[in-house]
């Protein structure tokens, strides 16, 4: 919302006329904040991420002592939000709180979106995505070795993807071991959860949510860099010698030139958190992990899995951009 | 309704024949070797489209040379006028939001079609506007805890 | 304890005063918000996620509950009384229930919409309660390739919706479609005419979108038809007739049947994941229809119409469960919202439930069935208030019912492209209606195009790019059959009559009844 009120604009006349630079700028940061905060959700109400953030928004509002407001604006996997966050006033009052797929993966494979991370500050992250490769609990195999000997009896083999990664991962595996995949295209997470528990799909990429079905699915691969805490013994992708573990987790976006104050403060709010049992109790009950990143932890991991995913996006040959 | 028919036959086949042969080939992607093409499904739909829209030209063309010509159009000046108002509306109410503030928007979009519509009791146009707004203030900031932005 | 044993303690459980209100609290919510034109289902689970954080899991999950099943019934009132579907589910009890309401039989088609909606959703409730765990493993049996089957059969039914002109209905229909292709292609994620907007990325919505082409163009239409409408409305004698008032009879002996095939209907529509609640009431409607001895005057105001619409509508939100319960698996929107909420409040869905938790699944069961009986009184007391709307002049009717079109529109993306999206659908829903294009076979095209399209590719890749794998799918070489049979027995039967369509497409546009007819089917 671009909104210049004459009161504002008189003052920022008036501060330069007596010349007080930071006369109009916003509230300094010890005063932060001073009323509601808006927090953008880039996903639709009711779903996995939008829960964790309403409970991240109750313990932030609790830690800050003002309300903060819940928006959910869905669109694009959560890049029309950020784009929108791009343009709001970097005053602390307007944040994005969203997977940080829309930087570090998005930009590689979606045509019309290019973020940075230097588009943006962070104020932390709280939450892990377990991305990995589900199947039926009687499959033959328990890993991707074994799955890959399994591939090699039976070609032909039905595999469900629901996003251009989950292509690339069947596809970098099948093209090193010469397997012969039918991909199955998906739409939606429960939709994933049917293909398998109807035996459509011997295997799928999922985002993590299969972890909700322990008696019908297993898990036979970590897509990420670290072992998953809901299946500790199930190897990494990496661990069986292919790079392509992509990590991504929920993170608080502000725009760029947002004070470091508030993005400490903000931080700080964000880490109570990691310790709030209704916070626990939600991400426990839907099995995501809560792994705490602060200001500039949160910063180097972005940069850092940019620079791996464009790596491995570009190397497949998949990237838009 | 003929007439209207014909009409809408000859700009639906048209409506078809651009989006075949000129936005689906520069607008959507080939895509890749070994699944159904993206283009298929709109490309068959603007196909069936044109078809039918061919057909339904010379049906009514057929039928006019049969019965005559027809007087009135289906669309009323009435009605093309309530279209023309509630669009001013809406525009005003539009530009209203970008420029100003969601609530200028809301109560122009009221006031705006009350007055559009006909309604002159100053009573009712301050009234309405006030407790609808008041309503949904009410239930997205204090109950659903969100906000218009 | 024994199942009833269970169910009785939970009957005792959910009469509880700190439950029985906030059921009440749900199903009024859901049914007012269904009754407003422009909000709908998705708005009042958007009011209640953050409310029920703080309820106990009982009433928590009942007033959800509550609230699917409440604005299912609601949004029938806005259909007949303003023919103004409150969602694309109820578009087909507009076609008869509003034509019935401008009769002067608001009051009958508003109960006769009420007892259907209450009756399906009763019978589809104890079709969940009794038969969960063996009607789940046949549906688990529905695939990709059967799924494309069952879509193909059902679109056989799409000319029965097409009103007077069945080249305009399957012309809308094929728009309809080709709306829906926008957007990124699920399979090769190519984008289809996005123009670059972000926005459009994930397709038009199919919320505003409807809202547009419902409530926006029917509010313009009637906006254009002010002064006629207001001086019918004078005359309008609403209830002064008993006949007018209540459900006859002769009128139940006629809908019952259409009653219990749309609960069969619907209970199997939404059984089946991926088809939701409007393909249940546009098949039962179509079905209806093809079956009654007047086809012809469906359209008109003939009750079974709002009969079968609506009590497949209803049957849709109970049975969309029996998956969720008995494997975990979410069938509809609804229900993947309501999984995250029984999580949250310690009830994970899935067949274990039956066995950890019987007390807790007694009571959801229990407030299930209460829920339906609290939905007959809400709907009895509601639509007295409702149907009051009827004598209020237009000219203060329309500006209300377009802000809450624009909010019902925003809040589905929290942006105001979806305020563009539904002018866009307004305008075209406008010349749809007066050039008499349906847009009932518009949307049908718009909610089963995708999914045609999207299983059809699933299933090239799950039959291994060889059609002769087909022979492995029993059920969709049945339904396949099925539709082959229903089109050759259309062709053959209603020949005639479509014939009599092609060459005279504008029989029933005589002005002499453009002030009643004017806003049926497509008109």
């Amino acid at each position: 919302m671009i909104c210049f009120t004459r009161r504002s604009l008189l003052r920022a006349v008036l501060g330069a006329a007596v010349g007080v630079a930071g006369f109009a700028s916003a509230a300094p940061a010890d005063e932060f904040p001073a009323g509601p905060i808006n927090m953008l959700v880039g996903y639709g109400a009711g779903g996995q991420t939008d829960l964790v953030a309403r409970a991240a928004a109750k313990v932030i509002s609790d830690q800050l002592g003002v309300p903060v407001n819940v928006v959910n604006k869905p669109g694009a996997g959560g890049a029309v939000a950020a784009r929108d966050l791009m343009q709001a006033k970097p005053d602390g009052y307007t944040m994005l709180f969203h997977s940080n797929t829309v930087v570090n993966s998005a930009s590689f494979i979606m045509e019309r979106v290019d973020f940075k991370p230097d588009d943006f500050e962070y104020a932390g992250m709280i939450t892990a995505y377990q991305v990995g490769m589900a199947t039926q609990k009687d499959s033959p195999f328990d890993n991707i070795t074994e799955f890959v000997a399994w591939a090699k009896e039976n070609p032909g083999f039905s595999y469900g993807a629901l996003s251009p990664e989950a292509r690339l991962y069947m596809e970098e595996i099948a093209k090193k071991n010469d397997l012969d995949a039918n991909i199955v295209p998906l739409q939606s997470g429960s939709e994933m959860i049917n293909a398998l528990l109807g035996k459509q799909v011997v295997l799928a990429f999922s985002g993590g949510i299969h972890y909700r079905y322990p008696d019908e699915l297993k898990t036979i691969s970590a897509l990420t860099t670290f072992r998953h805490p809901s299946a500790p013994d199930v190897p990494t992708i990496e661990e069986e010698g292919y790079p392509l573990g992509m990590d991504s987790r929920t993170t608080i976006f502000l725009p760029k030139g947002t004070p470091q104050p508030i993005l400490d403060r903000l931080g700080e709010a964000l880490k109570a958190a990691e310790s709030d049992a209704n916070f626990k109790k939600v991400t426990d009950a839907a099995d995501i992990p809560i792994m705490y990143l602060g200001v500039d932890e949160a910063y180097q991991e972005m940069e850092k899995t940019y620079a791996k995913n464009k790596e491995i996006i570009e190397g497949a040959g998949l990237a838009a951009n | 309704m003929r007439r209207a028919n014909v009409t809408s036959g000859i700009v639906l086949a048209i409506f078809g024949l651009v989006m075949l042969f000129a936005v689906i080939p520069v607008h959507i992607a080939p895509g890749p070797e070994g699944v159904m093409s993206p283009r298929l499904v709109p490309a068959m739909m603007m196909i069936v489209v044109t078809g039918l829209a061919v057909l339904l030209v010379i049906t009514n063309l057929r039928a006019e040379r049969r019965s005559g010509p027809e007087a009135g159009s289906p669309v009323s000046r009435s009605a093309l006028i309530a279209l023309l108002k509630i669009g001013a509306v809406f525009a005003l109410a539009i530009v209203l939001y970008l420029w100003l503030s969601p609530l200028a928007a809301g109560a122009a979009l009221i006031i705006g079609a009350l007055v559009a519509l006909g309604e002159r009791r100053p009573f009712v146009i301050v009234l309405m506007p006030v407790a609808l707004l008041t309503a949904l203030w009410l239930l997205f900031y204090k109950l659903l805890g969100t906000a218009i932005v | 304890m024994s199942a009833l044993e269970y169910l009785f303690v939970g009957f005792q459980d959910v009469v509880d005063p700190g439950i029985l209100p906030w059921l009440t609290v749900g199903v009024t919510l859901g049914y007012v918000v269904g009754a407003l034109p422009g909000l709908g289902k998705g708005t009042g689970v958007a009011v209640s996620i953050p409310l029920t954080f703080y309820l106990e899991p009982v009433a928590a999950l009942g007033m959800l509950i509550g609230i699917a099943k409440g604005s299912g019934a609601g949004s029938a009132v806005s259909a007949i009384l303003l023919n103004t579907p409150g969602e694309p589910s109820s578009a087909p009890t507009a076609l008869d229930g509003y034509p019935l309401a401008r009769q002067g039989k608001a009051q009958k088609a508003l109960k006769m919409g009420l007892y259907a909606s209450v009756i399906g959703d009763f019978l589809s409730t104890l079709i969940l309660i009794g038969l969960a765990a063996p009607l789940a493993s046949y549906a688990l049996m529905i695939g990709p390739v059967e799924l494309c089957a069952i879509l193909l059969f059902s679109l056989t039914f799409v000319g029965g919706l097409s009103g007077r002109s069945l080249t305009k209905g399957l012309i809308a229909a094929a728009l309809g479609v080709f709306f829906a292709t926008v957007g990124l292609e699920v399979e090769t994620f190519v984008p289809r005419f996005t123009f670059g907007l972000l926005e459009l990325e994930d397709g038009i919505s199919l919320v505003p979108m409807a809202i547009g082409m419902l409530a926006l163009a029917e509010m313009i239409v009637q906006a254009g038809d002010l002064r006629t409408l207001d001086a019918e409305t004078a005359n309008i004698k609403d209830g002064t007739a008993r006949e007018d008032r209540v459900v006859l009879a002769s009128e139940w002996r006629r809908c019952i049947p259409a009653i219990l095939r749309g609960t069969a209907i619907g209970s199997a529509v939404g059984i089946l994941p991926g088809l939701g609640a409007s393909v249940g009431s546009f098949l039962s409607y179509g079905a209806t229809q093809r079956l009654s001895r007047t086809p012809e005057k469906f359209g008109t105001g003939m009750i079974e119409g709002v009969a079968a619409a609506e009590s497949a509508d209803n049957a849709v939100v109970p049975s969309s469960l029996v998956p969720l319960f008995a494997l975990g698996i979410p069938g509809s929107v609804i229900a993947a919202i309501l999984i995250a909420a029984f999580i949250l409040h310690g009830l994970t869905p899935g067949p274990l439930m039956f066995k950890e938790q019987p007390r807790l699944v007694a009571d959801v069961y229990a407030a299930m069935i209460c829920a339906s009986l609290i939905m007959l009184i809400v709907g009895c007391t509601g639509q007295r208030v409702f149907a009051q709307v009827i004598k209020v002049p237009l000219r203060l009717i329309i500006p209300g019912v377009l802000l809450l079109c624009s909010v019902g529109a925003y809040m589905e993306t929290g942006s105001i492209f979806s305020i563009y999206v539904m002018l866009f659908f307004g305008v075209l829903g406008f010349f749809a209606r007066k050039l008499d294009f349906s847009f009932v076979t518009f949307l049908i095209g718009f909610v089963i195009g995708p999914k045609l399209e999207l299983s059809f590719r699933q299933s090239i890749q799950i039959l291994g790019h060889d059609m002769t794998n087909l022979v492995k799918h029993p059920i969709a070489v049945a339904f396949i059959f099925l539709t082959i049979a229903v089109v050759w027995w259309i062709g053959r039967g209603n020949r005639p009559a479509a014939a009599a369509r092609h060459l005279e497409p504008d029989v029933a546009a005589a002005p002499h009844n453009t002030g009643t007819t004017r806003n049926q089917k497509g008109g």
